[in-house]
């Protein structure tokens, strides 16, 4: 067993993903025609042969738990250890609203916190499109021997806030949390090791002072007045945290390209889900798809270009596509046209219907809705 | 605990025919259809039709099936009072026991497993066969019919009956007599190699034929022809959908091109699902220029040229200008840049070279086949593999 264990922030509601979240949290958001968000922190977990875990959620979890299931999947169904879900207990403050930053959340579950038998805590989002090498954080983490580390972007981020800055002992000096101007440092992807001890102390010091965020009370504490040493760990490949409609749609369109497809979905790395589908996708006579990545279980029988299609949709013939995301079971009947469209589940566009949104502001349409 | 039904799969058989495909795995684990292998129609067919115990009887080269198979729950038989069974070959004290030497003596070398269940009935399996079945619709006549074996059989043309075993009813609608590949058929329904035998009935004339010397230990040979000399009740269970046997290079290849039509059997059911054991790769990606028409592809393949009347397994990867014509291209083969195959099977992870050619168009003579590589072979740069050809794992080529 090795002497880390996970914890998984899954209870973002994030507004700016409007109606995509509007029965689901952001880590249960499908993605790339067969993933959900939240595969990803758990296949990096797998990967590295972490397998026990926790998930926090709050609220609108049901697909998450539906998704999860036994956790099979991740190999995280064990007799010992696993994978526990820790929807809020204890406080009953904890069960109204939503929680106001990470350490409340954290603060929600203490007591699983407090039984971790592992020495090490990795604490990753749920909501992140980012297929992290966890044994070479914790191969680093361990020869930094430093109390935490921070797993940082190396590329593409553009972050305006959340930026470590790194003092002459190439360990981190400060936090930047908001910047006028031209951003400097790594920027944080909300990725952490943590002693579990350190990390129990933060959480008690927040809870005496009545703070909630992880960045702004907790870290600012750690590095501030604790004197906690901190190194960074600068994940190579793709990552990005994933809020609104408009990353949302940006980190889907990004999976398009074959160089970040290879860093999200590396042979040696599988990113593992729940299994849906058990029959492959059929093209018709008159198919064409361009440059679109599609899941199993389909009938594609019009043209699709530059589109995310999940497992169990049915595209008519003549319809035509571009730069749309269908999630699963959508059906698109004959003649009818989208452009830019994201379709949630079991979405249903009448015979030449058209439908068309813009590239910076793709048209959402909400689950089970008929156009 | 006692079941009403079990089933046996026979999935031991070598599958000579395939020669090059099995080489190095058992007919039942060779890739079928884009996501599937053989084996996962008998089994989900077991799933569907509630029979939850399956005993699966390896001998041929299993070490892929055994790793397919693992605890059986992609088709939702990993229970806890049955579930799905690897029964190889073993040895007993003062080392008894052999090789399985047909298939009634597989279920005889079995009798322990079959009676930890203590069913009323067995159904008897082979691991061969594409179709979609209900067992439990052929139980319900067995047990009406009052039969000691129901057989399930398919209405051929009386040319194709000469190939099959056929089966003769008399007035009253039971199995009167049983021809093996009779040169003048007085019927037209073939037996599918699926039976359903009373339990206790079945284990005394295997218990029988054991002590036979001059017996092959066969069912179709042995146990049904004796049961019928001793005017046991045999009854034909009438199929009419889908079945094909895939037991050549030339119906394999049929069977593959079936799967492009749903008319002729539907695997988009919801309500018979074929389940498969999932790889778990990235969705599919067909690229800037990629050609795919009435054609199956699944995930983890990355299309970038030209793909028609073809089944892809998953992780196959077409390059640029390449051209995949009636084919079949089994999981992890790789056709490079400008490379061509048409008409052929292409084995698991094996790769065609840049601008080679595999296979041909009919021409209408009888020399004319399906070109076959098998797994693991790379078909080096420009090389021409003729039609019909045959290219063995470890060959040059």
């Amino acid at each position: 067993m090795r002497d880390y264990h996970g914890i998984i922030f899954a209870y973002h509601d994030e507004p700016a993903l409007r109606d995509l979240t509007a029965n689901r949290t952001a880590a249960s958001l499908p993605f790339c025609s067969r993933y959900r968000l939240i595969d990803f922190a758990l296949s990096s977990l797998r990967n590295a042969g972490i397998l026990d875990v926790g998930v926090i959620m709050q609220r609108d979890y049901q697909s998450l738990l539906d998704h999860i299931g036994s956790s099979k999947a991740w190999d995280m169904s064990r007799k010992s250890g696993g994978l526990r879900m820790l929807p809020p207990f204890g406080l009953p403050q904890y069960h109204t609203g939503n929680y106001n930053g990470t350490i409340e959340a954290l603060n929600a579950v203490a007591t699983y916190i407090r039984r971790i038998p592992q020495k090490h805590v990795v604490l990753l989002l749920g909501n992140m499109a980012a297929n992290i090498d966890l044994d070479a954080v914790i191969r680093q983490h361990e020869k930094a021997g430093t109390d935490a580390t921070a797993i940082c972007a190396g590329q593409g981020l553009e972050s305006l806030h959340s930026n470590y800055i790194l003092g002459e002992d190439g360990l981190v000096q400060y936090i930047d949390l908001f910047r006028t101007g031209e951003a400097k440092g790594i920027p944080s992807l909300e990725g952490y090791i943590f002693k579990k001890d350190k990390l129990l102390e933060l959480m008690d010091v927040c809870q005496t002072r009545n703070l909630f965020r992880f960045h702004q009370d907790a870290i600012t504490y750690f590095l501030n007045e604790a004197g906690g040493k901190m190194d960074v760990y600068v994940h190579p490949g793709y990552a990005k945290i994933i809020r609104s409609v408009d990353e949302y749609y940006e980190a889907s369109r990004d999976v398009l390209t074959p160089a970040v497809r290879h860093e999200l979905f590396p042979a040696d790395r599988p990113v593992r889900t729940k299994i849906h589908e058990d029959v492959s996708t059929y093209y018709g006579e008159q198919a064409v798809s361009r440059n679109s990545l599609v899941g199993d279980n389909c009938i594609i029988e019009g043209e699709i270009e530059d589109c995310i299609v999940f497992s169990g949709c049915h595209i008519g013939v003549g319809a035509k596509l571009k730069g749309c995301i269908l999630m699963r079971h959508c059906v698109v009947e004959p003649g009818a046209r989208l452009e830019y469209v994201i379709a949630d589940k079991a979405a249903r566009f009448s015979e030449n219907s058209v439908l068309i949104g813009s590239p910076k502001l793709p048209t959402v349409v909400p689950k089970d809705e008929h156009i | 605990m006692k079941k009403s039904c079990i089933a046996m799969l026979l999935a031991g058989g070598q599958g000579s025919r395939l020669y090059a495909l099995t080489q190095n795995v058992a007919k039942p684990s060779v890739p079928f259809g884009g996501k599937y292998r053989i084996i996962d129609f008998p089994l989900s067919n077991c799933a569907n039709s509630g029979i939850d115990t399956v005993g699966v009887l390896t001998q041929y080269k299993p070490l892929q099936l055994n790793s397919y198979i693992g605890t059986g729950q992609p088709w939702d038989l990993d229970v806890s009072d049955g579930g799905v069974y690897i029964l190889p070959p073993y040895l007993g004290a003062h080392e008894q026991g052999s090789w399985f030497t047909g298939t009634a003596n597989a279920i005889y070398q079995n009798l322990a497993f079959i009676e930890n269940y203590d069913p009323e009935n067995v159904l008897i399996l082979s691991g061969d066969h594409i179709y979609k079945m209900d067992y439990a619709k052929m139980l319900k006549e067995h047990l009406e019919k009052d039969a000691a074996c129901t057989i399930a059989v398919l209405q051929v043309s009386l040319e194709e009956a000469t190939r099959f075993g056929i089966m003769n009813v008399g007035e009253d609608g039971y199995v009167s007599e049983f021809e093996e590949k009779p040169k003048h058929p007085k019927s037209d329904l073939a037996s599918m190699g699926i039976y359903i035998f009373n339990w206790q009935k079945l284990r005394k004339y295997l218990i029988e034929d054991e002590a036979d010397p001059n017996s092959s230990k066969d069912f179709g040979k042995n146990i049904i022809p004796n049961m019928l000399k001793n005017g046991e009740k045999l009854w034909p269970y009438r199929f009419d959908g889908y079945w094909r046997d895939v037991g050549t290079i030339t119906s394999l290849w049929d069977a593959n091109m079936d799967m492009l039509s749903t008319t002729l059997i539907n695997l988009y059911d919801p309500d018979w699902p074929i389940s498969s054991r999932s790889p778990v790769c990235p969705p599919h990606y067909t690229g800037k220029k990629a050609e795919i028409v009435h054609s199956i592809v699944t995930e983890g393949c990355e299309i970038e040229g030209h793909v028609e009347n073809s089944v892809l397994s998953p992780s196959v990867r077409v390059g640029e200008g390449a051209k995949v014509l009636y084919s079949v291209l089994m999981p992890g083969a790789v056709v490079e840049p400008g490379a061509t195959v048409e008409y052929a099977i292409v084995g698991e992870n094996t790769v065609i070279k840049a601008g080679a050619h595999v296979g041909a168009e009919p021409d209408g003579t009888d020399a004319w086949g399906v070109a076959t590589c098998g797994p693991d072979i790379t078909i080096r740069e420009g090389a021409v593999i003729p039609a019909a050809a045959m290219i063995y794992t470890g060959e040059e080529v």
